[in-house]
């Protein structure tokens, strides 16, 4: 394989060898509401149709690109800010860069995580999660999903979890970032433990800020621009890797990994640094915590890099790699279709080609049992 | 408690009877600050100095030794037997002056550049300099 070379894009660019290529987030969709109704009961296919979905929109500011997505693609395979038509998702991606696994991370129904019925929400994570088997993942063998579930509905989302968690497809249950209270909670161990039991990886994805149930998109407020939005993001996936630190997540669930998509990697070293020393100063407080916090997110702790960050120079980007340990902990997503995604060929092009392929493969399948059933 | 040699210097701490159980006295010498701790009838004397930035150690919170095995069921132990620093809170085992989480050890392995610039002040294994303590003559004495 290593002979091969990706297909060049338009503009004479000059791509890196063929390496394999795990992508950790590509955006899936449903066309319109009416691809849910024949996974749901007659009552919910009838508030589907008369009231629709949970109400809870992604699009709360004006996103990038048009409605957040690329605008070099075909308007006919998207809706919003996410890819609704398999063929091409995997012409003007899979196919285009060599991608051998594809995350599905969805975002049709990231709203019914923070919905008040949390019953409707959770039959809506059935109802996409049927639909994605039957429209994506039976459609082509690289794809790979995060399938949906209602995270305020704990119960909900074990039972989803026992009902598809074992299809060699499924690798891990998404968990939109917007919600009313962090993730390391207890309230959230029954998934953990579902998760450990059936080797899915918690997946946490922007996108719920600010909606329906959870309050101000930030503790300063409300943004007024996109743009504002989208700098307050490390601050929420800081929370929730905090609250899995010290509520000691880590130690209930040994086995668990969790992955942290689109949320960069510029605001981690900093904040690893941070975490260890105030552990040394208040470590009296949650003495369940047994290690430094950093050695937990070294052991239980992915994340994906994009949207990377520019950086001054190849060598400060190196440097920042080295301080996230990102041989261990870095996956590449590219956020396919929207507006701002990686470009597989033209990000890292410039590192150490043994951390590329980790990276780029190996990180993310050491977690996502991507050669499950295989 | 360290043994004492010939080439120590002898101090008196104070009489025994102003150092009951759980109390402690922080003495001046030549420049030098040390805590003497009776923990229990059992004498500890400790450099009051944390290895962390040069505070006051002796003079933080007693408190003890912080443990959970599980996650929301924290416990106290061996109370009275830890000294937090006044500053940052790291504390330190009165009976040994080593570090409870060993901050040596941590930064070594985690800062292999010295991130945190601590001077090697406590030894290698993250402790702070201990001392001999006697009971003489119903006095508290240290070798120093």
């Amino acid at each position: 394989m290593s002979t091969l070379t990706h297909p060049q894009p338009a503009g004479g660019v000059v791509l890196a060898p063929r390496i394999t290529i795990a992508d950790t987030d590509i955006h899936h969709a449903i066309r319109s509401n009416s691809d849910l109704l024949p996974y749901l009961s007659a009552v919910n296919r009838e508030r589907l149709t008369r009231f629709g979905g949970t109400g809870a929109a992604f699009h709360w500011f004006n996103n990038g690109g048009v409605e957040g997505h690329r605008t070099d693609l075909p308007e006919s395979g998207l809706n919003g800010a996410a890819v609704c038509d398999v063929a091409c998702l995997v012409r003007d991606h899979l196919d285009r860069y060599g991608v051998d696994y594809g995350l599905l991370t969805g975002l049709s129904v990231y709203g019914a995580s923070v919905w008040p019925d949390v019953d409707y929400g959770s039959a809506l994570c059935s109802a996409f999660n049927d639909y994605t088997l039957e429209h994506w993942l039976a459609k082509d063998s690289r794809l790979r999903f995060a399938m949906a579930i209602c995270t305020q509905d704990p119960a909900g989302a074990v039972k989803e979890i026992e009902r598809l968690g074992s299809h060699p497809q499924i690798v891990g249950v998404l968990m939109p970032t917007g919600a009313p209270r962090p993730f390391g909670n207890r309230f959230y161990d029954p998934i953990y433990a579902a998760c450990e039991a059936h080797g899915l990886v918690p997946t946490l994805h922007l996108g719920t800020e600010g909606l329906a149930t959870v309050g101000a998109p930030t503790a300063a407020g409300w943004p007024s621009y996109y743009v504002e939005s989208r700098l307050a993001r490390p601050g929420v996936y800081q929370a929730h890797l905090a609250s899995f630190i010290f509520q000691g997540t880590f130690e209930k669930f040994p086995r668990l990994r969790v992955a942290f998509l689109e949320c960069g990697i510029g605001w981690l070293p900093s904040f690893l640094w941070q975490m260890d020393s105030d552990w040394k100063a208040v470590r009296y407080q949650t003495p369940w915590v047994k290690k430094l916090p950093s050695e937990y997110v070294q052991e239980h702790v992915r994340f994906n890099s994009q949207p990377l960050v520019e950086s001054p120079s190849p060598a400060v980007l190196d440097q920042m790699l080295e301080w996230i340990y990102a041989d261990r902990t870095l996956m590449f997503g590219s956020d396919f279709p929207h507006f701002d995604f990686d470009e597989p060929t033209q990000t890292f092009k410039n590192i150490d080609e043994g951390l590329r392929r980790r990276i780029f493969h190996h990180n993310a399948a050491a977690i996502f049992n991507l050669r499950k059933g295989t | 408690m360290a043994a004492a040699t010939n080439t120590q210097m002898r101090l008196v701490v104070c009489p025994a009877a102003e150092l009951p159980p759980g109390s402690r006295r922080i003495i001046e010498h030549e420049g030098r600050s040390i805590g003497v701790f009776n923990l229990g009838g059992q004498l500890f004397a400790l450099k009051n100095v944390c290895p962390h930035k040069y505070a006051p150690l002796c003079e933080g919170p007693l408190t003890g030794l912080a443990t959970g095995d599980r996650p929301g069921t924290p416990a106290l132990e061996r109370v009275g037997e830890i000294v937090r620093c006044p500053w940052h809170g790291w504390e330190f085992d009165i009976r040994t002056g080593r570090s409870v989480f060993n901050p040596h050890r941590v930064r070594t392995k985690s800062y292999p550049a010295g991130f945190e610039c601590i001077e090697p002040g406590g030894g290698a294994a993250g402790s702070v300099e201990t001392f001999a303590v006697a009971l003489e003559d119903r006095h508290v004495v240290i070798y120093i």
